[in-house]
């Protein structure tokens, strides 16, 4: 029984060790979140069933892209996240990124480029540190679709 | 090398930083019409020292060539320090790059 003991803290501790170092994979370990093809299943598949409050966050992106192929999306936070999720609805899934925002990150700044095949509207979704989520949505025409390659 | 162009830079309290990797970010659509397989970055991380700093999982409607400007804080940053950006797209290729971080004295 002691040898038992012994080595289940063992496994315990090695198990602790990366959760705290690393890292958070959302391909593995919420695979049907990019498999949705509608922004609220894709949200529910992430996060659950939540009720997210429409503040908190802001996206930026241009009223009219020219270029669906590389459209700039400036994601800020004005509270303290623990992931953050970008999501479009004029694509054939819905999942764009998933971020998990490191602990000592106070409020996100953060810019990507994004893809969309038509003009459509683009989801923020945002897990708080306080156990609260936050939401907000843009709505943007894509002149030229991007993912016709 | 070239796989990535990495831009890190410590303005005040703030770390900067804006990657461009190198990578087609083909959809399942794109590939479909052209007879390839899909492939796309998946997981990307940035990291100064052990400390992570930034941690995305992507799919594949980044634009080709996805940049990604992000901010965390600069504290714990001394000169030398690196940013080092990893990531792995669907065909499993993973790519590790460094780059010193800028601004510091």
């Amino acid at each position: 029984m002691e040898r038992r003991k012994f080595l289940g803290l063992g496994l315990a501790a090695v198990a602790l060790v990366p959760a705290s170092v690393s890292a958070f994979d959302f391909r593995k370990d919420k695979p049907d979140t990019w498999k949705a093809k509608k922004v609220d299943e894709a949200i529910k598949a992430l996060y659950g069933d939540i009720k997210p409050e429409e503040s908190g966050l802001s996206i930026n992106v241009p009223k009219i892209a020219s270029n669906g192929g590389a459209i700039p999306v400036k994601m800020t936070s004005e509270v303290q996240l623990k992931s953050l999720a970008l999501f479009q609805d004029a694509n054939p899934e819905a999942a764009v990124a998933a971020f998990t925002i490191p602990a000592d990150v106070k409020t996100v700044n953060y810019m990507t480029k994004i893809k969309m095949a038509k003009s459509g509207s683009i989801t923020l979704v945002g897990e708080g540190t306080d156990g609260k989520f936050y939401k907000v949505n843009k709505k943007l025409e894509v002149a030229l679709g991007g993912c016709e390659g | 090398m070239a796989n990535m162009k990495i831009k890190a830079k410590v303005k005040g309290d703030t770390l900067k930083c804006k990657i461009q990797a190198k990578h087609d970010m083909i959809t399942y659509n794109i590939a479909k019409k052209k007879g390839v397989d899909a492939n796309f970055i998946t997981y990307m991380t940035g990291k100064i020292g052990d400390r992570i700093v930034f941690e995305a999982s992507t799919s594949q409607f980044l634009s080709k060539n996805p940049i990604i400007k992000f901010e965390a804080p600069a504290a714990g940053i001394k000169k030398g320090d690196e940013l080092t950006m990893y990531w792995k797209d669907l065909s499993g290729k993973e790519v590790t790059e460094a780059k010193k971080v800028k601004g510091l004295k």
